[in-house]
């Protein structure tokens, strides 16, 4: 355990993220958006009938909704404009549904993925992990004994072949419509990748499941969609982890995740982001929680130009409870968005709301976040907690939460503080022997505990070496 | 984007009123270039989630609601000292003009939005109040009845340099023949001058039949202080803004506010706060009351600016159901641009306290009487910031009434 630990602490986590390999894709679509765009992505992945119709679908309503601009200070996306990226690049392998060893993967791209740290993390923690470069699913595997049990952890497109019922039922349906915002419809059309997760009843896979993500080519859009069906009794935890490195153009983002938390089930789903800082990430995350279910969200957000965020958890049956943890890191240049969602549709559920944000160097965080009690959803209770840290003048630090409360018989809460770092921290740390970078870094790390005590600790290690980075200014 | 325009309102209209009135020239343009910007005003900002709008504005019909030339009303004005000047504006237009003429609408852009245009073009009544410098005074009340379809007011408060002064107003419908909805609007505006010290108390409790629309701002320049109490019982909709500008170094404000709204009263209340100046400090505290169906809306700002060096911030919201139908939003934003700044928000939504009801059943008071007693202990918080008794039994009275 130790020796694990000790590895991903010496590994470069700068050059982990900044390397970018020369692009060799088998297949390109054209720059821009249109029906035929859809359908050459739809074929080419020799989709059933019902996905191309749903793509189609989503894509009329994408062209129909306008571009979202009237929230109050929301981050600017003028520059965002879809027909100048290239929605679907599939990387040049073979294998279409990915590899199960590690060791057939093009050299070039398991290079990639090696610098990242996967393939040892996967060895020594994680259950199962799915590997995504550009907008394919290029290594997937799961450990035997799960497999065993009934659990799928696969790429997303070969989900949609090998389990189509279920897909077909949970697939932007229920949870996450394309009808959602205009980014959700967007994704609708173009989605390519990601990973399908199902755990059946009353299975618990006791070690994470993980899935990485990363984009290589400039103007780069990537799409990917996530979906986790949780059987009644059943317990997962999933990560993702994303990345790109530094391009002059824009890149953009734009996931789709949906979790299915069926009774007394528990998931976790907890992500890292650190996009390079010209990517546009505007996903759509929901959870459905049934009747005593359980859903956490943990995030961590260092990277990207702008972020527009917001996970969302439905607590649709009795005693169901919500869980979000989230930390928000804006440099210069970065615009992070970012809050939580949560409806209380039932009587007896709970929902808590972590939030931590630090600015700097002219960054601006905004906690945005909505709570909704429907009426009838007796005993409910929220607490919702954001804390901001700022470095200097030119950073911003807002805090925008929304409560609707239809219901009397509950218990919320909303708190929020805003402050700067400490001198007298600082002094006190300085009289210790620290410099004063080290003394700032290491208030930061303190002011972030409480989150990444909750991540797995590979995780753990890497936002605070991400967060060390960020500090140093050396990702610029 | 225009709102709705009102068919009967012409510039006509707006000379009429002017010329009963006898108003100096300069008034006349300022109001005519209101009626102007109705064309292309919109209705005051309302918060929208999906699938939800907080207050519905546009709902209002103001082309039934307004009645620009048939407004009445019976206003008491108290000054309690000779010292400060306090008049309706026809009253003061001849010894004041100037001072009037200089800050009037310099803080509340009558072209703000639709309803602070339609209130500047049309108001007939109001108070203009001047505390020369180094004035001090307690007392000046103005109690208004409204006896119209229709009513819109405006207040002028000029407080000079070191002067201080406490003002109290209310509204309530007086005895008037008129069936139906009416509308009240009320605009108020404040400039503090350095070291001045301004509490402006509003109490508003017009009749079930009443829409009311309130904004009241004051500036505050440097060592200054405004604070303000905000207080809603009546009307079926309210929409109320109190917002004060910090804009001289070291100068304060403070919000009160308080609503209980029972039926089907609908309140959207809002507080904001602009910090423009070094060493400012600001609080901001409501608690609101729901029975039966009643709704409450709240937004609260915290805008700390570039400049705003150690700025201290604070807002708390507290909103008590005690019907399973009552629905209560809240949103207390934060946007901070300055870090040297120690700011915080809170709010919560919850009912009267099982076991406190509890405690109070197992010493033999009954389960009513012990819900009003903590209800009553609920707003003693807010009620302990009113610093001028008269007021602060007005409220308690109101409340009181609303238990039985």
């Amino acid at each position: 355990m130790s020796s694990q630990q000790d590895d991903l602490k010496e590994t470069d986590t700068e050059a982990r993220f900044e390397f970018k390999k020369e692009e060799k894709s088998a297949f390109q679509t054209e720059k821009g958006l249109t029906e035929e765009t859809v359908r050459v992505i739809s074929e080419d992945k020799d989709e059933p009938e019902w996905m191309l119709e749903r793509r189609l679908r989503a894509l009329e309503q994408f062209q129909e909704m306008p571009m979202p601009t009237d929230w109050p200070g929301q981050p600017d996306l003028s520059e965002v404009d879809v027909d100048e990226i290239i929605p679907y690049i599939r990387p040049d392998v073979d294998v279409r549904a990915g590899v199960d060893d590690w060791t057939e993967l093009p050299d070039n791209i398991k290079d990639t993925f090696d610098k990242l740290g996967i393939p040892e993390a996967e060895k020594n923690a994680l259950s199962g992990v799915g590997a995504q470069y550009e907008s394919e699913v290029v290594y997937q595997n799961m450990q035997e004994r799960w497999e065993e049990k009934g659990v799928v952890f696969c790429n997303m497109d070969e989900a949609v072949q090998e389990h189509e019922e279920l897909v077909r039922e949970h697939f932007m349906t229920k949870c996450v419509p394309p009808s959602d915002n205009k980014f959700a419809a967007l994704h609708g059309a173009i989605w390519s990748g990601g990973s399908f997760v199902y755990v059946p009843e009353n299975t618990t896979v006791d070690m994470p499941v993980q899935a990485y993500f990363r984009m290589n080519s400039e103007g780069m859009g990537q799409f990917e969609h996530t979906l986790i069906i949780a059987e009644e009794g059943s317990e997962v935890h999933y990560i993702e982890g994303c990345s790109a490195p530094k391009y002059s153009k824009f890149n953009l983002h734009c996931g789709g995740v949906e979790v299915f938390v069926d009774e007394d089930a528990h998931v976790q789903y907890s992500t890292v982001q650190n996009w390079s800082k010209n990517t546009y990430n505007l996903n759509t995350k929901r959870a459905i929680a049934e009747k005593g279910g359980r859903m956490e969200w943990i995030s961590g957000s260092m990277g990207s130009k702008a972020t527009m965020l917001y996970p969302s958890t439905i607590l649709k049956g009795r005693g169901a409870s919500d869980n979000h943890i989230t930390i928000a890191f804006a440099g210069e240049g970065q615009d992070i968005d970012t809050g939580a969602k949560v409806y209380h549709n039932a009587p007896d559920t709970k929902s808590t709301v972590e939030s931590k944000s630090i600015a700097k160097d002219g960054g601006r965080t905004n906690y945005r976040g909505l709570v909704h009690i429907a009426d009838g959803a007796e005993n409910s209770s929220t607490a919702v907690e954001c804390d901001a840290l700022m470095f200097d003048n030119e950073s911003t630090s807002d805090t925008m939460p929304y409560m609707e409360i239809n219901e009397s018989k509950v218990d919320v809460a909303h708190e929020a503080t805003v402050g700067k770092i400490g001198d007298e921290d600082i002094f006190y740390l300085q009289s210790r022997g620290l410099d004063d970078d080290d003394a700032k870094q290491m208030i930061v790390s303190g002011f972030i505990e409480p989150i990444t005590e909750e991540l797995p600790i590979e995780y753990a290690v890497e936002l605070n070496r991400l967060v060390e980075l960020e500090m140093e200014g050396s990702l610029g | 984007m225009s709102t709705q325009a009102i068919e009967s309102l012409s510039e006509d209209t707006v000379r009429r009123i002017a010329d009963e009135r006898d108003e100096p020239e300069w008034l006349l343009e300022t109001r005519l270039n209101a009626l102007a910007a109705l064309e292309t005003a919109d209705l005051p900002d309302v918060i929208q989630t999906p699938g939800r709008r907080w207050t519905d504005l546009e709902a209002l019909d103001f082309e039934a609601l307004v009645d620009p030339l048939n407004q009445s009303d019976a206003t008491e004005r108290t000054a309690g000292d000779d010292e400060v000047v306090v008049l309706p504006f026809t009253e003061a237009f001849d010894e004041y003009g100037d001072v009037i003429e200089a800050n009037f609408g310099s803080v509340l852009d009558p072209e703000h939005n639709y309803l602070t245009a339609l209130s500047v073009a049309l108001f007939t009544t109001g108070t203009f109040v001047y505390v020369p410098e180094g004035v001090d005074v307690e007392d000046v009340t103005v109690r208004a009845e409204m006896n119209s379809r229709s009513l819109f007011s405006q207040t002028l408060v000029v407080a000079e340099e070191s002067s201080s002064v406490t003002i109290l107003e209310s509204i309530e419908s007086g005895d008037s023949e008129v069936d139906g909805d009416r509308y009240f609007s009320n605009l108020v505006e404040i400039a503090a001058g350095e070291n001045a010290n301004v509490q402006f108390g509003s109490l508003q409790n017009l009749d079930d039949d009443s829409y009311t629309y309130s904004l009241k701002r004051g500036v505050t320049d440097a060592y200054a202080t405004v604070d303000w109490i905000e207080s809603n019982f009546g009307s079926k909709l309210t929409r109320s803004d109190v917002e004060t500008e910090l804009e001289g170094d070291g100068s304060e404000s403070q919000i009160v506010g308080t609503f209980f709204g029972t039926e089907d009263q609908h309140f959207d209340i809002n507080a904001r706060i602009w910090h423009r100046a070094e060493h400012t400090t600001a609080d901001l505290v409501t608690r609101g009351v729901l029975d039966d169906v009643a709704r409450s809306v709240y937004e609260g700002v915290q805008d700390v600016g570039e400049d705003a060096w150690n700025t201290s911030s604070y807002q708390r919201e507290n909103t008590l159901m005690l019907s399973d139908d009552a629905e209560a939003d809240a949103s207390p934003k934060l946007i901070i641009h300055n870090h040297d700044t120690e700011a915080s928000h809170s709010a919560t939504v919850g009912q009267v306290d099982a076991e406190d009801l509890f405690y109070l059943e197992s010493r033999t008071i009954g389960p009513r009487t012990a819900r009003n007693m903590l209800v009553e202990g609920f707003f003693v918080p807010v009620l302990e910031e009113i610093a001028v008794d008269e007021f602060r039994d007005d409220v308690e009275e109101l409340v009181l009434q609303r238990l039985q």
